[in-house]
């Protein structure tokens, strides 16, 4: 009996380190800090005096979020890498296979990478107490290697200068008509809403709805800007799958513009962040999770960058609908959404006129 | 010490043997380690994030000819296109500007170098404000004077090139220039006085004795606009029209990468520019172009008496279309809320000024890309001056593999390169991946093409006579270079060096890839406002980075006013 206690008591001690890793455990002792909580030492951060963030979100917007964080802990010195989803991850799956160590938290706009990279061994796992407030959904399973930062949705968006109301698109079905040949604008292959757009909508639509689309030749574009600017002077009527956080802010600047929501609901897909194994600053890394998974750092890139914190205690960002108004789309299995990239990619290219 | 030694000590082939071979190690170093993953990464079928690869085949470029063919054929269209404009454009500027006593030259020539002291978007921005359909400024003028429809339409084809001819062929004019001012006007005068006319000798007497820097200018123009992205990315995309950067920018921006096409892409243009290569040495090979002979003369410039004027227009048109209007148009947009040509829904702030300056890491970039364009440019410039010495005034063994081996990262779109420079480097033991020492090689090794080709336009026409003379009088090499050569280069040295001061700064390509979150430079920066920030903002940031290098630049040159004369 005593052999038994004493073998269960071993395997225990052996176990349960890994045990907790795998689950994801949180530290004993939270500190209250200015309106959230963190288990990091931020005594070390302050004296590893720098933090580094590499992420898609739009330089100026990011330069904002960043300085809010800055205000909180003046002593550790921020920078960043902006770049496109997918030129962001392959520098630095190239820098890692180099054992190059610059970043400490990474923040990537689709989905299909994050999983990758947390296959990879990426991401350290650290379990924010701020992450208590996300629905499981939310979060990677063990809790604590990446946690959503923000959603992302597309609907219609259009001019109404040169677009009546009435006239107006108010379905998915109706970008169909040959009237908006060559009126439509669309984001490249390479992005992850335009990817979540087409993944949700060609089961609900049918597999000939981007068949049928492509005949209206719409034109692609790398940002939302370039899609709205060009909404805004008249040279494209319509953008499929436009960014709502785009029609937001360009609607604050007075641009003539208008949103449609859809009844078949609006596809959705996230922001992700988590903070990167081997990072040169790992307690700065975990101290800006804790603040930026709290709804003071949420309220900052709610703020910065017009986006809608997945918190339910966030609310929407100014002149926008809240997330519990809208009927969101959202990929059921990522891993599933993860394998029709390649598929997709091609599809999109040759609906665009990037290919043959 | 024997004679035979002291004599080899005295003739001065130690300093030579001594200084050139570890140049040429170093450039073939640099050269030569992206190229091969490159072509490794070209042959990868596997995982594209594998290194290395874990399977090989010939995959990508079947791909290649099956799915891009379009992307090839409108990148060749449009770069023949755009070369053949710029090249026209840039002979008819320098020898107006060179050649003739048009008035206001000097201050017509720095304006000229304008278009190169700004962002490559700049143009394309502009134009895109004045030329698109619909709601560009010409077409609204078109149908506020009572036309119909639209006049221009800059998303096409036509719009692409024009803008690359436009902006990126000033280094047409820059090269050619460098090759005129060095040109005896003797012959000119002769063939003036015996009956020539003025366009006649223009043609007949000018034309080919400038044809090293002419075919210099060709070769090098016509690669850059092969590897163009500012306009196709702007102009481009919305036309419709990909070319091969515009494919390898999505390649590289999608997940997985599509490493493999966009090498494969990268290297099919070798061969393009390997033939052009070859051509111009063959023609180079078969003529003298030696202008520059012991002979004294003085740069005279031809009187065009009344013609003066109409020649003065032809360059203020010039710079009404490359400068003026495109300026204006910028800075019209960078006082906009939201960007917009329809001015009855414009909207004016400064608040893009204001975030634009906020932008710390904006100052930093700035800064970082003069410092570059600073130190590339005065160290590059000697070891490039170096090396068109080797190419082609030296015996050595394989000098002419020399030439073509500095011509590798002209041949590969600058965006492929960028990304083999970054798999070379980031494999490399010594740790510099991520700061501005490494973007400072990488700025090196891509300029030596514009570095080496403008130099040698201009060694091209100095006779080999006169370094025989130096050597015949007793002086060791070192002592030729600095008082024969050198001097002698001057206008091609400086030129050199504001072409690669220029082009550093508005370097893209290599620094996508290579600029580090503490190492950032402002072209990538003002790329990526215009893809996530907005035309209004892209536009004030370029304003202040072309105001800020012209600013930079008048500086320099009147602190070094005795070396920069004809700069100044």
């Amino acid at each position: 009996m005593r052999f038994t206690t004493t073998a269960a008591a071993a395997l225990l001690l052996i176990a349960l380190p890994s045990w907790c890793q795998a689950q994801g455990k949180l530290c004993d002792n939270p500190r209250p800090m200015q309106g959230f909580k963190t288990c990091a030492d931020v005594d070390k951060a302050e004296a590893e005096g720098a933090f580094t963030l590499y992420s898609t979100d739009p330089e100026a917007g990011q330069v904002k979020l960043l300085a809010a964080f800055n205000k909180a802990f003046p002593k550790i010195k921020t920078s960043y890498v902006r770049l496109q989803a997918g030129a962001l991850y392959a520098k630095v799956l190239s820098e890692r296979q180099a054992k190059s160590y610059l970043v400490d938290v990474i923040q990537l706009s689709d989905m299909g990478m994050i999983l990758d990279f947390q296959k990879r061994g990426g991401f350290r796992q650290y379990v924010s107490p701020e992450m208590a407030a996300f629905k499981p959904e939310y979060k990677s399973q063990p809790e604590g290697y990446w946690t959503w930062g923000s959603i992302i949705m597309g609907g219609i968006a259009y001019n109404p200068n040169n677009v009546s109301a009435a006239e107006a698109p108010k379905t998915w079905q109706d970008l169909l008509d040959p009237k908006w040949t060559d009126a439509v604008n669309v984001k490249v292959s390479n992005s992850g809403l335009q990817h979540g757009v087409y993944y949700m909508l060609k089961p609900i639509l049918g597999d000939d709805y981007f068949k049928k689309f492509a005949a209206i030749k719409p034109r692609a574009f790398d940002s939302y800007v370039q899609q709205y600017g060009r909404l805004v002077d008249g040279q494209d009527k319509i953008i499929m799958g436009a960014q709502y956080s785009g029609y937001i802010e360009f609607k604050a600047k007075g641009a003539p513009l208008a949103f449609v929501f859809p009844e078949t609901g609006v596809p959705a897909v996230s922001e992700t962040y988590g903070i990167v194994a081997d990072g040169p600053h790992p307690n700065a890394a975990e101290l800006f999770m804790d603040w930026f998974l709290s709804p003071i750092g949420q309220q900052a890139l709610s703020e910065a960058l017009l986006l809608h914190s997945p918190r339910a205690d966030v609310p929407a960002p100014a002149g926008g609908v809240a997330l519990k108004d809208m009927k969101l789309l959202v990929p059921a299995d990522w891993h599933e959404f993860e394998k029709s990239r390649p598929e997709f990619a091609k599809e999109w290219d040759r609906i665009v006129g990037a290919r043959r | 010490m024997t004679a035979p030694v002291k004599g080899w000590l005295r003739s001065g082939n130690h300093w030579q043997g001594a200084i050139t071979l570890p140049v040429l190690l170093v450039v073939a170093f640099l050269v030569l380690l992206p190229v091969v993953f490159l072509l490794e990464e070209s042959l990868n079928t596997g995982d594209p994030m594998a290194f290395p690869p874990q399977q090989y085949g010939l995959a990508n470029y079947a791909a290649m000819l099956e799915e891009d063919l379009q992307v090839i054929v409108n990148t060749v269209v449009i770069a023949v296109t755009a070369t053949m404009m710029a090249v026209v454009i840039g002979f008819t500027l320098a020898w107006i500007l060179t050649r003739t006593n048009v008035p206001g030259r000097d201050r017509l020539e720095r304006l000229m170098q304008l278009p190169y002291y700004m962002t490559p978007l700049v143009g394309a921005l502009a134009w895109a404000v004045l030329a698109s359909p619909k709601s560009g400024f010409f077409n609204q003028m078109w149908r506020w004077v009572g036309g119909e429809g639209d006049l221009f339409n800059i998303y096409s084809m036509f719009g692409i090139a024009w803008i690359m001819a436009l902006f990126e062929g000033t280094v047409a004019f820059v090269m050619i220039s460098a090759a005129m001012k060095s040109m005896d006007p003797a012959l000119e005068e002769s063939a003036r006085v015996i009956g020539a006319s003025k366009l006649r000798t223009a043609l007949t007497v000018t034309l080919p004795l400038v044809m090293p820097g002419v075919l210099g200018a060709t070769l090098f123009v016509f690669a850059e606009m092969l590897g163009s992205f500012a306009a196709a990315l702007v102009i481009g995309i919305p036309a419709r029209v990909y070319v091969i950067t515009t494919a390898i920018w999505d390649s590289t921006l999608s997940y997985p990468p599509a490493y493999g096409r966009a090498s494969a892409m990268g290297l099919a243009l070798f061969v393009v520019m390997f033939a052009m290569l070859s051509g111009y040495r063959w023609m180079v090979a078969r003529g003298s172009f030696a202008t520059i002979t012991g002979k004294a003369f003085r740069p005279r410039t031809m009187d065009m008496g009344r013609l003066a004027w109409p020649l003065f227009a032809v360059c203020a048109l010039y710079i009404v279309l490359a400068v003026a209007l495109p300026l204006a148009a910028l800075l019209l947009t960078s006082l906009e809320r939201f960007a917009t040509a329809l001015l009855s829904q414009a909207q004016f702030t400064l608040a893009n000024y204001e975030m634009a300056l906020a932008l710390g890491p904006v100052r930093t970039a700035l800064a970082n890309s003069l410092l570059l364009g600073l130190g590339v440019a005065t160290v590059g410039v000697l070891v490039m001056a170096l090396l068109v010495w080797i190419i082609y005034r030296s015996e050595m063994v394989g000098r002419g593999a020399v030439e073509y081996l500095v011509m590798f990262p002209q041949a590969v779109p600058r965006l492929v390169f960028g990304l083999a420079l970054l798999w070379a480097w980031l494999n490399m033991p010594i740790p510099i991946y991520g700061t501005l020492w490494l973007l400072a090689l990488a700025y090196f090794t891509v300029m030596l093409p514009i570095g080496v080709r403008t130099l040698a336009g201009v060694v091209l026409q100095v006779d080999k006579s006169l370094e025989e003379c130096a050597r015949v009088c007793g002086a060791g090499w070192l002592y030729q270079l600095r008082t024969i050569s050198l001097p002698l280069l001057k206008p091609g040295v400086i030129a050199a060096w504001l072409l690669i001061f220029m082009a550093s700064v508005r370097e893209l390509g290599v620094s996508v890839f290579l600029m580090g979150p503490n190492a950032k430079v402002i072209a990538p920066s003002i790329v990526g406002a215009f893809a996530s920030s907005g035309i209004e903002l892209t536009a004030a940031m370029a304003l202040i980075q072309t105001f800020t290098v012209v600013v930079a630049l008048m500086i320099l040159f009147r602190l070094t006013r005795g070396m920069t004369r004809e700069l100044t």
